[in-house]
């Protein structure tokens, strides 16, 4: 791309004028007659797209093609084909990844809810850093590592920005499994709940650091964990009663790993909180900690013989009452 | 069915405040100027204002007029959408079919027209010319074909190639990657799930795992994320449970979790839905969340005499009052954003599955997995209950009653099955 800058004004020279490019036969975009819904591209992205149709048609791998992956991407962030076509030339060219993904980090500032861009730096990491390189480390030497320690920064920038981001903490889940990042994922999680205890994606996050950390699938909760789980969630909710977080949290961790501790673990804690004269009035008013003892009730009457069930019935029919209320 | 409004509804932050209660605030505080335009005060009914629903208005003619502008040109702001162009075919037929309005002989060759040469040679549908083929891509495609309606349109698609091409995106963890080198998610299997059923190209090999897969995305909330492990979300989980459904396995789920997550999704205030716990309402969930509900009331194999879980009027008062965009036409998130065209048709999808009550007799469900034929038989299944009807408003704010797992009204989608189901299957059998 060449642009005459005369007078501090830019002036846009078309890449059919420019001798760079003079080998190529653009490919116009194969539109019809009549196309719905028709998009009046600029000149230049109409250009630049017609002129990358006809590299890709090509296969051309050249340092122009990847500048013109760059640009177009810019233009379109969610052209995921020039994405694919451009990691494969980063690799046949063996270009500095490390270069790329501070370009991506760059460009990101304006793309920030693009699968794209996310699914790009996954893919090149490894690239970068062989995860099997690490396995001989320690988690405190691996966070140091450039590759690793600027991976973090970068999505920690996102989060801060935006600290819901999906792509930004489904991106962490991949760096912290490849790497086993897992304390320093567990203290970040913390950090971001005592910044919103409401941030349910910092919560999902602390079910995953607890329980992928494993080499098989099944995952193990022991009651010591449980009781400190539980602990830190009563915790947490004496912060805000009224935050579905937490309480969805530890009930769902608790019905899928250890579904006898709601009765026996939780059940006596919540039943402490609602009756601490400090919290019962919060407490008891949010739908959550009625909703909370419907599941605790269910979960417990399907361990009793039937006849058994009654009281259990009972308490749950007055929770959903309160509930409909 | 609750008339009644109070600013007791709004989210009690008990004087905790961070920034999720305080983007709530700032929501809550524009759409509660809207609704009270609606409430007549000092008419208090169970500790709130008496709302007035009787003048809800669909503004239809302004939806139709904002789509046919579409259609007719977009400005260059567009051009992040230039890999995403079969989605405005979608968009728009679908948009104007369940408002009821004409498709012309003239739209419906354009779009096809727009469309075969969206069609990679070696099959799936492209996002732009020269571009990968993209499964969501594709899906928007086929849905569209499906809405132009006729046997020249649906002899469009390369049915084999299609079938060689999903089958190259199939992974051995029984997901579907979206285009070749590309991500990996729940919206992968919903979309090739939709396309193989519509098309008649199950295979044993194409469903293989994709159920397990589904189950391994149900996180401890209960909802369904995109990947193992990643955080619940309303797109993901009407996208796993439909898929679910199409395969006759929506029992992979803890359904009892599912649904205790689905039911904390409307908010008590606003009326319609989020996509995430603590997460702020958007009008497209009145689709992604509202119409997953008559799909997990098959699955509960509740009776359609028995309610939805959620308050179908509330969500219809906050699509008409607080989505529409009165100036330009147009649906949209919420007050403040602009109208476009995916809020558009994601809306009347939401206002259509809330307003017709739809679902599958328990006595009557096909249980069987195993036939292809199965397949065809449990998506015809689905119908609406007259009796059942609830339109908030104006009596013409009605729209076409829709399929909740393929989104597009009953007609269209029954002659296209009946096309495809004519040709012969693939296989027989889906084990």
């Amino acid at each position: 791309m060449v642009r005459i800058v005369d007078n501090d004004e830019e002036e846009w020279l078309p890449m059919s004028e420019q001798e760079e490019w003079s080998d190529v036969v653009p490919i116009p975009q194969d539109d019809g007659r009549n196309p719905v819904c028709p998009i009046a591209y600029t000149d230049e992205y109409r250009e630049m797209t017609d002129y990358f149709r006809a590299i890709m048609a090509a296969g051309e791998v050249s340092q122009r093609a990847f500048e013109l992956s760059g640009r177009v991407i810019d233009a379109n962030a969610a052209h995921y084909t020039a994405w694919v076509y451009r990691k494969k030339l980063i690799i046949d060219l063996g270009l500095d990844i490390g270069e790329e993904l501070r370009w991506v980090s760059e460009i990101s500032g304006r793309h920030i809810k693009n699968y794209q861009l996310w699914h790009h730096r996954g893919a090149l990491l490894p690239l970068l850093l062989d995860p099997q390189d690490v396995g001989r480390l320690s988690q405190e030497q691996r966070v140091l590592i450039p590759a690793i320690r600027d991976e973090l920064r970068f999505v920690g920038e996102v989060i801060d920005n935006d600290s819901k981001n999906f792509h930004a903490w489904s991106h962490r889940q991949l760096v912290v499994r490849s790497y086993g990042l897992w304390d320093q994922e567990m203290a970040y999680v913390e950090t971001q709940i005592n910044q919103d205890v409401r941030n349910n994606s910092a919560w999902n996050q602390r079910y995953f650091v607890l329980t992928a950390n494993q080499s098989t699938d099944d995952f193990v909760l022991t009651e010591d964990v449980a009781d400190r789980e539980i602990a830190y969630a009563v915790e947490k909710i004496k912060l805000a009663p009224n935050n579905e977080s937490p309480w969805s949290y530890v009930i769902g961790l608790l019905v899928r790993h250890a579904p006898a501790m709601l009765y026996e673990r939780l059940l006596p804690r919540i039943n402490e909180l609602a009756a601490d004269k400090d919290y019962a009035v919060a407490v008891t008013s949010t739908p959550f900690y009625w909703s909370a003892l419907v599941d605790i009730y269910e979960e417990r009457a399907k361990t009793l013989d039937v006849d058994e069930r009654g009281d259990v019935e009972a308490f749950a029919s007055e929770a959903c009452d309160s509930l409909a209320e | 069915m609750s008339h009644v409004f109070s600013y007791d509804f709004r989210y009690d932050d008990n004087e905790c405040e961070t920034e999720t209660s305080i983007l709530q605030a700032q929501v809550e505080d524009s759409i509660g100027d809207i609704y009270l335009n609606f409430v007549e005060p000092g008419s208090f009914a169970q500790g709130g204002d008496a709302i007035d629903d009787s003048r809800h208005k669909l503004l239809r003619i302004k939806h139709e007029q904002f789509i046919l502008d579409a259609i007719n040109g977009l400005s260059s702001n567009f051009s992040v959408l230039d890999s995403s162009q079969p989605w405005f075919s979608f968009w728009c037929l679908n948009s104007l079919d369940i408002l009821g309005c004409d498709i012309t002989q003239q739209l419906r060759d354009r779009v096809i027209d727009k469309l075969s040469r969206l069609q990679c040679p070696s099959g799936g549908f492209c996002g732009g010319s020269g571009q990968l083929p993209h499964l969501a891509g594709s899906y928007a495609a086929i849905m569209a074909i499906v809405l132009v309606g006729d046997d020249t349109a649906y002899k469009t698609i390369d049915r084999q190639g299609m079938y060689s091409w999903l089958m190259s995106m199939k992974r051995p963890d029984g997901a579907f990657t979206m285009h070749a080198d590309g991500e990996v998610d729940v919206r992968g299997v919903y979309c090739a799930m939709v396309i193989a059923s519509l098309l008649n190209i199950m295979t044993p090999e194409l469903v293989k795992g994709a159920a397990e897969f589904i189950a391994r995305c149900q996180t401890c909330e209960g909802g369904i994320g995109p990947y193992p492990g990643v955080e619940a979300h309303g797109g993901y989980t009407l996208c796993g449970l439909a898929a679910l459904d199409i395969l006759g396995k929506t029992d992979a789920l803890r359904l009892d979790r599912l649904a205790r997550w689905m039911s904390a999704r409307q908010l008590a205030f606003e009326g319609g839905f989020n996509g995430r716990t603590n997460k702020l309402v958007d009008g497209c969930y009145s689709y992604w969340m509202g119409g997953a509900f008559p799909i997990l009331q098959k699955a509960l194999k509740r009776s359609r005499t028995e309610g939805y879980i959620y308050d179908r009027a509330a969500l219809q008062r906050y699509l008409l009052a607080c989505c529409q965009d009165r100036r330009a036409g147009g649906l949209r998130d919420k007050p403040g954003k602009s109208p476009d065209l995916y809020h558009t048709m994601y809306c009347l999808i939401g206002l259509s599955l809330s307003q017709h009550y739809v679902g599958v007799e328990p006595s009557e469900q096909v249980t069987d997995t195993t036939s292809v034929y199965s397949v065809p038989v449990r998506m015809m299944q689905w119908g609406a209950m007259p009796a059942s009807l609830l339109v908030l408003g104006l009596r013409s704010n009605v729209v076409k009653p829709v399929h909740p797992i393929y989104s597009v009204p009953y007609t269209p989608l029954a002659r296209f099955v009946k096309y495809f189901y004519a040709l012969p299957p693939l296989a027989e059998q889906l084990v």
